[in-house]
C-alpha cells in the first residue's frame, strides 16, 4: 500500500495494517524531523511533492521489494507540509516470515525511496534562512 | 525652402513586468524578431515619427535587452528610473518628452509593446484614416473587438495627464466615446492581444513551433516563483533541447538546468529522447524524501 498525505502519520494504525498471523516479523521505520543538524537547528521542515509521479515510484518499489523478498505485507506512506520537529514525515511497515527478510527489505525500500521518489524537504533554520535540500546540485 | 509636415508621433509603453505571461513580453521572439522591434518597425514604416517607446527601468533584467532592441529599431527609448505602476504612467513619460519637441506632434499612435500583428500596412492605413478625420480617435476594430494601434489627436493626448489618479487611458477612450472613429480590419491576428501564456501557445502554433507546459518543484518553482510555466520548443525536440529551452527562456533556471532530472510522464528520461506530443513534463531537482 502506497500513500501521500498532508495529515500526521499514525503509524500505530499503519503498522496495524501490516500485521497478519503468517508474518513471524513486522519491520517499522519512521522518519522523523530532526533538530539538529551539526550545528545548526531547525524549527520546521517544509516537504513537497509531485505526486502522480511519486505514487507511482512508490508503487514500482512496493512491486520491485515484492519479487525480492517473500513480503506478506508493505505499507509506504509519505506525508507533505509543513511538519513541527519530532514529527513523523515517512512510514514504511514490511511484514514476512522471517525477521531477516524483513529487516532488509524495509532498509531496502526506504533508501531506495529517497533517491527515486520526487518528494523534497526544505530545512527552516533557528538562525533564520530557509532552504530546500537538493543533494549534489549546489547554487 | 521645404515645410516639414507636421508628425504623427508614436508612443510604445514597454515597461510592464509582464506578469501573467511570466516572461517579458517585448521580448519574445516572432517569426524571427522580438516583439518591441517588430512594433517599432511597424510604426516607423507606416509613417509615425519619432516613435517613443518606454522601456523598463535599467536595473531589471528585462530594461537594457529592451531599450537596444527598440533603438536599434529606430525608436527614440526613455529609461525611467523605477518601473512605472501602470501603463498610463509610461504613456506619461512619452508625453512629456513630446512636449519638449517643436512643434510638437499633431496626433498620437499608441500601440502596445507586444502587438504580434501590428504591421506597417495597418499603421499607414490608420494614419490616413485619422489625416481624413483629424478631430477623431481612431480605433481598428475585427471580429466586434476593439484592438491597437489606437491614433489619438494631440489635444486630447494632453487631456491625459489630467485624468483622475485611478483611472487609465481607457477613461479617455471612454470621456471620448462621440469622437471615437472605429476602423474595421479584416485580419483578427492585426489586432490579437498577447497577455497569457495561451495567447503565446496560439501564436506559436500559428507559426509552426511548439510550445509546452513544464511543472516545476522544490528550487526549481521557487527560483521561477511559478508551479508551471511554457517553454519553446523547436520540432523534435529532445529533453536536451528541453534543458537548452528552460535555461535561455526562463534564466534563473539556468544555473541548475543541466543539473536536474526531466521527468516525461512521470518517468527520469534521458537526454537523447524525444519530447513526445502530449505528455507530461516536469523538472525534478535532486530529491530529499524522508
Amino acid at each position: 500500500m502506497v500513500e501521500i498525505t498532508d495529515k500526521p502519520l499514525d503509524y500505530a494504525a499503519l503498522t496495524e495494517q501490516a500485521r497478519h498471523n503468517n508474518a513471524g516479523a513486522v519491520c517499522v521505520f519512521l522518519g522523523t524531523v530532526r533538530e539538529m543538524t551539526g550545528d545548526r537547528r531547525t524549527t520546521a521542515l517544509d516537504y513537497e511533492a509531485y505526486p502522480e509521479m511519486a505514487l507511482k515510484k512508490m508503487a514500482e518499489l512496493e512491486a520491485e521489494a515484492r519479487e525480492r523478498w517473500q513480503i506478506i505485507e508493505a505499507v509506504i506512506v509519505h506525508r507533505v507540509g509543513r511538519l513541527d520537529l519530532g514529527e513523523i514525515s515517512v512510514v514504511v511497515v514490511v511484514s514476512c516470515p522471517h525477521r531477516k527478510e524483513a529487516f532488509e527489505a524495509c532498509r531496502w525500500l526506504m533508501d531506495t525511496f529517497k533517491e527515486v521518489v520526487p518528494i523534497w524537504k526544505r530545512e527552516n533554520w533557528a538562525d533564520g534562512g530557509e532552504e530546500w535540500v537538493h543533494p549534489g546540485l549546489s547554487t | 525652402m521645404t515645410q516639414t509636415p507636421p508628425a504623427i508621433a508614436a508612443i510604445v509603453p514597454a515597461a510592464g513586468a509582464s506578469r501573467r505571461m511570466g516572461r517579458s513580453k517585448p521580448l519574445l521572439e516572432f517569426e524571427g524578431r522580438p516583439l518591441i522591434a517588430r512594433v517599432v518597425s511597424a510604426l516607423v514604416e507606416g509613417g509615425a515619427r519619432p516613435v517613443v517607446v518606454v522601456a523598463p527601468p535599467a536595473d531589471s533584467p528585462e530594461g537594457p535587452p529592451i531599450a537596444r532592441v527598440a533603438a536599434e529599431a529606430g525608436a527614440i527609448v526613455l529609461t525611467p528610473e523605477t518601473r512605472p505602476a501602470e501603463m498610463r504612467d509610461s504613456v506619461e513619460l512619452a508625453i512629456g518628452e513630446l512636449t519638449r519637441q517643436a512643434p510638437p506632434p499633431v496626433a498620437i499612435a499608441l500601440a502596445p509593446a507586444d502587438g504580434p500583428g501590428i504591421d506597417g500596412a495597418l499603421v499607414a492605413r490608420l494614419l490616413d484614416v485619422w489625416r481624413e478625420s483629424p478631430e477623431r480617435i481612431i480605433i481598428p476594430k475585427a471580429g466586434g473587438r476593439r484592438g491597437h494601434p489606437v491614433v489619438i489627436p494631440w489635444r486630447f493626448v494632453m487631456e491625459i495627464p489630467s485624468l483622475p489618479p485611478e483611472v487609465g487611458i481607457n477613461a479617455l477612450m471612454a470621456d471620448c466615446a462621440g469622437d471615437v472613429l472605429e476602423v474595421d480590419v479584416a485580419d483578427k491576428a492585426l489586432i490579437a492581444d498577447l497577455d497569457t501564456p495561451e495567447d503565446l501557445q496560439r501564436l506559436r502554433e500559428a507559426e509552426g513551433r511548439q510550445v509546452r507546459t513544464v511543472r516545476l518543484f522544490a528550487v526549481a518553482r521557487e527560483r521561477v516563483g511559478r508551479g508551471e510555466i511554457t517553454v519553446e520548443l523547436p520540432e523534435g525536440a529532445t529533453v536536451a533541447d528541453l534543458r537548452a529551452a528552460l535555461a535561455e527562456q526562463f534564466p534563473p533556471l539556468a544555473p541548475i538546468a543541466g543539473r536536474v532530472m526531466i521527468a516525461v510522464d512521470s518517468e527520469y528520461a534521458d537526454d537523447a529522447m524525444a519530447v513526445p506530443a502530449g505528455a507530461s513534463l516536469a523538472v525534478i531537482p535532486p530529491v530529499s524524501g524522508g
